[in-house]
């Protein structure tokens, strides 16, 4: 590897800045911190955002339990009714479930894991203000009065244009969709975070068990939410510009929507679980005292769990019609999801029985958590019996299990969570006499809501109803499931105060409060705008415990590893994926507001189209390609060697396939597949379940696609070439072929538009379909371009010198997955054409 | 809003009138059992682990979270698929009912390829006899449930579903749309009703002729202003009119229930929904037809009330 040894210079440091290793890590203060890239403070807002969403749903909650308390009620209109459980709905699942988890992951992580900060800081705040600003966009319907009321899974024909005019579920499709965005580039951050930057010696099965929990949880979020957003996507093209993809007079099915919706949702349940779970797994050892026990069992429970919860998505759907032989084999599939669930279960009991557990506030929550849960995952076994779900399904006994398996497991412990780390992110201690009286009234109050459902619902209520009929024998159950959400809203509003009152008068938080073992409790809270002067090596899972050192010394004098800083940079430590030996040093991002900037951009492309104002769109959709591309004009630091201290002489980043773009531009593709793969399961879908439709289509051209597929498989051998020559360090040769690959897919694209020229996309939902595919395709290939062209520039502007490879190899690593796209567009094209159709 | 649901009987799993309702019943106790066992046997065993007994033993992982699992969910699994098998398996239907969803009521065809009798928002069933329902819809997505009788079926646009059901009790047995379809989902209900098959017959048969005619001059001048105002337009009355886009009222007088198993059939409640439907049931798609004089509104009353 050539090495340059000039110090490089950093656009993102400002002038006149504390060049000490405090300056360089100093959050910035007053407005400015709305420009910090921390994880600290990205994470944290993250979790006070979502808990303000779920305070906010939780009232939505209350006005359905008071609307529900007496039959016949008029509380509430029929309209209002059903805009507020869909709201409650989908601020829950979507605005607080998801992103407060990662918030909790995105502060935690690099905490446990030994790194000074997330790999992709930039990449945090953008998140961030993509979820808080398509928030913003869903709550602001209620002020348009066009808020939402198709329910949270908006099936379709009812949330077409046809039944559902004006503009609600287009704040809905809109709004979530950008939300998503920041649950994506969330896990595509911890994905690579977790593999790419831990402590010197953190082995895969050294890590801590919250990280395994988190890295499953983000490879589902990557895979699971490209459904929803190609869904979301093709419902409001249908909307907007009538494209017929759902429509069964042209072709289309209902059911398509629902397949994609459940394709997310389900793993969804998971998503939201699986965090809640690893916190638990987190939090139990600590009041035991004694490691988790089975963290092997626990693991691979954790993901099977992952690969089986992406395929019982049709248990949603068991009163559509599907044939006896599915509903038989998705029955088979949802039992079996209870093995890894009771593997979970099991090793935290036998964690329980290991040690002396003490009976703190979190443990009541875990307590909580374990008798709700299980009742909630037996009812879920009842449910995939598919006679039992005929009768069960959507009546008020799913809305009972599915709250017993998100509340439980999920609400419970994220109380139970922050009254473990608050001490961490305030520096004070909650109370534990309030404590646990917030758990009683929260399980008092749970229990008699919930519980007394499953009977209202066997009773034959159905859910999602504004008003019910008096002598049902649903009076009495109605009015004690109300006055139980009261209850249990009087626990969670304890719980906010004495969150607010132990900021002020809670005693301050010693080092280590609870004796864990896990490297994020290593400084006193609270601890300061850094993570670690020097990175310790890590022996063991629970490092505090087994190396009492870490605790014996002051914080700052532990030794480690890229101790101080070097060129004025912030920097931390990036390791194998699997050894977790150290390999480079990772240079990160200084505060900066390009992300906001990005994002806000965004904002105004998506608040445009709802307002229809379609120049504003192309304005906020420079605005933000522009801040998108100062944010990656800077210097490339590679080739630069530092010493990291302990002997290790470290080179700043690597070309390699273990390097953390590469990973992260993995994860990245894993998102694009899995958004490929969606379109192509639709195409596919559409094919098999219309086939009358597909006799009828005009047919894509044939010749156009078989060229389409020749150049993407030229596009994926230039991209294959310039990599090679990247790694090789031949970079004249690196430049031109990846030219060569970005004018080879612009040819591809060509190609592609013209094999789909004599199809009519607004005549049929097939067509349309396969219009939707040539357009994700050229998209990816429009990127690519770019790409290429902003790393020429870059290359003449010398903020690539010679020696830098790494740019071309990570472009031609994306270049590899485009043309793979392309080849398999013009594959299903060719297919069209030649009428392997029906 | 007063409503008088409560007269048009029981929407209950556990009121079992119908064959798939009572296997499904005998598997729900059964699951629940099984479920209310396993759970305190769990419970139990997190009292013990507090206690430290045993210490935390692999086998607890091996035998509670994976042997114990799967001869759970492996007998739940064979049995539910018995009665699968046993109430969703092929079966021979004596009759043919053809049920639409709509926005929000329901349509409904006696024998839709013989003689094609059309009734709305109200499902008579023979006793003991097998009937295939056809499900369809063509609006939104509904979902069609008649707890006592069996589990629900969904009405998918551009799809037909069917579900067969056997009715095992005489009675009258409340069924309600369960896919949120709108505005006014929660006031989408209907009526089962049970009858002997003679009776049932009878009731086709009755189904097949005209509506009866009008007989006191009030009567008669409520048919003219059926006639006249519009309604018309959008509504059946066999011998009278043909439109399909609202329910058929050839026998709407007969009905227990007006608006979708909404309303008790009386009238004042027939004239409150002529003169204000938007009130009684919003979202519905009939404008309210308050321009009536009161004699005339009397007179359109006592004839659809007389049409039994």
């Amino acid at each position: 590897m050539s090495v340059s040894e000039t110090p490089t210079t950093y656009s993102g440091a400002r002038k006149g800045e504390d060049k000490s290793f405090e300056g360089v890590w100093d959050t910035p203060k007053g407005i400015h911190v709305l420009s910090s890239v921390s994880h600290r403070v990205v994470g944290r807002r993250f979790i006070y955002t979502g808990f303000v969403f779920f305070l906010i749903a939780g009232v939505l909650a209350l006005l359905v339990r008071t609307q529900l308390i007496v039959p016949g009620n008029t509380f509430l209109d029929l309209e209002t009714y059903n805009q507020v459980f869909t709201m409650h709905g989908t601020l829950m699942m979507f605005l607080f479930a998801i992103p407060i988890l990662e918030g909790f992951a995105v502060y935690l992580i690099p905490l446990m894991l030994g790194a000074r900060d997330l790999i992709f800081p930039r990449l945090g705040q953008f998140g961030y203000y993509c979820y808080l600003f398509g928030g913003i966009i869903v709550l602001s319907s209620f002020v348009f009065d066009a808020a939402p009321d198709g329910g949270w899974f908006m099936y379709v024909p009812l949330s077409t244009k046809a039944h559902t005019p004006g503009l609600s579920a287009d704040f809905w499709l809109i709004g979530i969709t950008f939300a998503e965005i920041a649950s994506v580039t969330a896990a595509v951050e911890l994905i690579t975070a977790i593999l790419t930057a831990r402590a010197p010696g953190m082995s895969l099965t050294k890590m801590p068990i919250f990280a395994w929990y988190i890295l499953i949880t983000a490879f589902m979020i990557a895979i699971g939410f490209p459904p929803l957003i190609i869904g979301s996507i093709l419902l409001e093209a249908e909307r907007l510009l009538g494209l017929p993809f759902f429509d069964p007079m042209l072709g289309g099915d209902p059911l398509l929507w629902q397949h994609l919706f459940w394709l997310f949702g389900h793993p969804e349940v998971y998503i939201i679980f699986l965090p809640a779970a690893g916190m638990v797994a987190t939090m139990l050892p600590t009041f035991v005292g004694k490691p988790l026990f089975g963290y092997g069992f626990a693991v691979a429970a954790v993901v099977s769990m992952g690969f089986i919860s992406f395929g019982l998505w049709a248990h949603h759907m068991f009163a559509t019609g599907l044939p006896i032989l599915s509903l038989s084999l998705f029955s088979a599939a949802s039992t079996m999801v209870a093995v890894p669930t009771a593997i979970q279960v099991f090793c935290f009991i036998a964690t329980l029985a290991s040690g002396r557990p003490k009976l703190t506030t979190p443990m009541l929550f875990i307590l909580g958590f374990l008798s709700i849960f299980v009742l909630g995952g037996l009812t879920g076994v009842m449910l995939a019996s598919v006679p039992f779900n005929w009768q069960a399904h959507d009546s008020y006994f799913v809305v009972a299990h599915l709250h017993y398996v998100l509340i439980g497991g999920m609400v419970f412990p994220l109380i139970g969570a922050f009254y473990y780390w608050a001490p961490h992110f305030t520096g004070r201690m909650m109370s534990e006499r309030l404590g646990r009286w917030v758990f009683g009234l929260m399980f008092v109050g749970f229990n008699t809501t919930f519980l007394l459902m499953h009977i209202t619902g066997l009773r034959g209520m159905p859910r999602r109803v504004a008003t019910y009929a008096e002598g049902l024998g649903w009076d009495r159950l109605n009015m004690l499931s109300s006055i139980g959400s009261y209850i249990l809203a009087a626990g969670i509003a304890l719980f906010v105060f004495d969150f607010f009152r132990s900021r002020r008068h809670g005693p301050p938080a010693p080092r280590n409060p609870w004796g864990a073992g896990t490297l994020e409790w290593l400084y006193p809270p609270v601890a300061p705008g850094f993570n670690f002067h020097a990175i310790p090596p890590v022996e063991s899972r629970e490092p505090l415990w087994d190396q009492p050192h870490l605790l014996e010394t002051e914080a700052h004098k532990v030794e480690g590893v890229m101790h101080g800083i070097r060129d004025g940079r912030r920097e931390t430590v990036g390791c194998d994926p699997v050894s977790g030996k150290p390999l480079y040093i990772l240079r990160l991002p200084h505060p900066t507001w390009l992300p906001m900037i990005a994002a806000a951009g965004l904002a105004l492309l998506f608040g445009a189209t709802l307002a229809s104002a379609y120049w504003l769109c192309a304005v906020g959709a420079v605005i933000a390609l522009v801040a998108f591309t100062l944010w990656g004009w800077e210097p490339s630091d590679s080739g630069v060697t530092r010493d990291a201290g302990m002997g290790h002489e470290l080179p700043v980043n690597v070309v390699d396939r273990r390097s953390h773009m590469h990973v992260a531009l993995v994860g990245t593709m894993l998102v694009l597949m899995a958004l490929f793969a969606s379109l192509i399961f639709g195409l596919l879908y559409l094919w098999n379940i219309r086939p009358e439709a597909a006799e009828t289509l005009t047919r894509p051209a044939l010749l156009p696609a078989a060229v389409a597929v020749v150049l993407g498989l030229a596009v994926a051998l230039f991209g294959q070439l310039t990599r090679r020559a990247a790694v090789r360090d031949r970079f004249a040769g690196a430049t031109v072929l990846s030219l060569l690959t970005v004018l080879t897919s612009l040819l591809a694209v060509a190609a592609l538009g013209l094999s789909l020229m004599p199809i009519d996309p607004w005549a049929s939902a097939l067509g349309a379909t396969l219009w939707a595919i040539g357009g994700f395709v050229a998209f990816n290939l429009a990127v690519l371009t770019y790409w290429g062209l902003f790393n020429a520039a870059r290359r003449l502007t010398r903020r690539i010198g010679p020696g830098q490879s790494m740019p071309d190899f990570n472009l031609a690593t994306f270049a590899k997955g485009c043309g793979l796209m392309v080849a398999v567009a013009g594959a299903f094209f060719i297919a069209g054409a030649v009428g392997g159709v029906g | 809003m007063e409503s008088t649901l409560d007269t048009f009987g029981s929407q209950d799993t556990s009121n079992v009138a119908g064959f798939a309702a009572g296997e499904t019943l005998w598997l729900t106790v059964l699951m629940s059992a099984a479920g209310v066992a396993i759970f305190v046997v769990v419970m139990v065993f997190i009292a013990l682990a507090w206690r430290g007994r045993g210490g935390g033993q692999t086998w607890w992982i091996v035998g509670g979270g994976v042997i114990f699992p799967v001869v759970v969910i492996g007998t739940l699994f064979v049995t539910s698929t018995f009665v699968l098998r046993a109430i969703a398996g092929p079966s021979t239907p004596a009759h043919v009912i053809e049920v639409t969803g709509k926005q929000f009521w329901w349509d409904v065809i006696y024998d839709p390829e013989g003689r094609a009798l059309r009734d709305a928002n109200e499902v008579v069933l023979p006793l003991g006899e097998p009937v295939e329902i056809r499900l369809k819809s063509t609006d939104v997505i509904h979902s069609f449930w008649v707890p006592s009788i069996a589990g629900k079926m969904d009405m998918i646009p551009g799809r037909v579903n069917t579900l067969t059901v056997t009715a095992t009790r005489e009675g009258r047995f409340r069924g309600q749309c369960a896919e949120f379809c709108g505005l006014a989902h929660p006031l989408m209900a209907f009526e089962a009703v049970v009858l002997p098959p003679e009776e049932y017959d009878a009731f086709l048969a009755d189904l097949d002729g005209e509506a009866r005619d009008a007989v006191t001059p009030q009567e008669r001048r409520g048919a003219e202003v059926f006639q006249t105002s519009g309604c018309v337009a959008c509504h059946r009355v066999q011998g009278i009119s043909d439109a399909r886009i609202g329910p058929d009222l050839t026998r709407v007088g007969g009905r227990a229930a007006l608006g979708a198993g909404m309303w008790e059939m009386n009238t004042g409640n027939l004239a409150g929904w002529i003169a204000d439907v938007g009130d009684m049931k919003p979202g519905a798609e009939m404008p309210s037809y308050n321009q009536l004089s009161g004699p005339d509104l009397r007179a359109l009353v006592a004839w659809l009330e007389s049409l039994t």
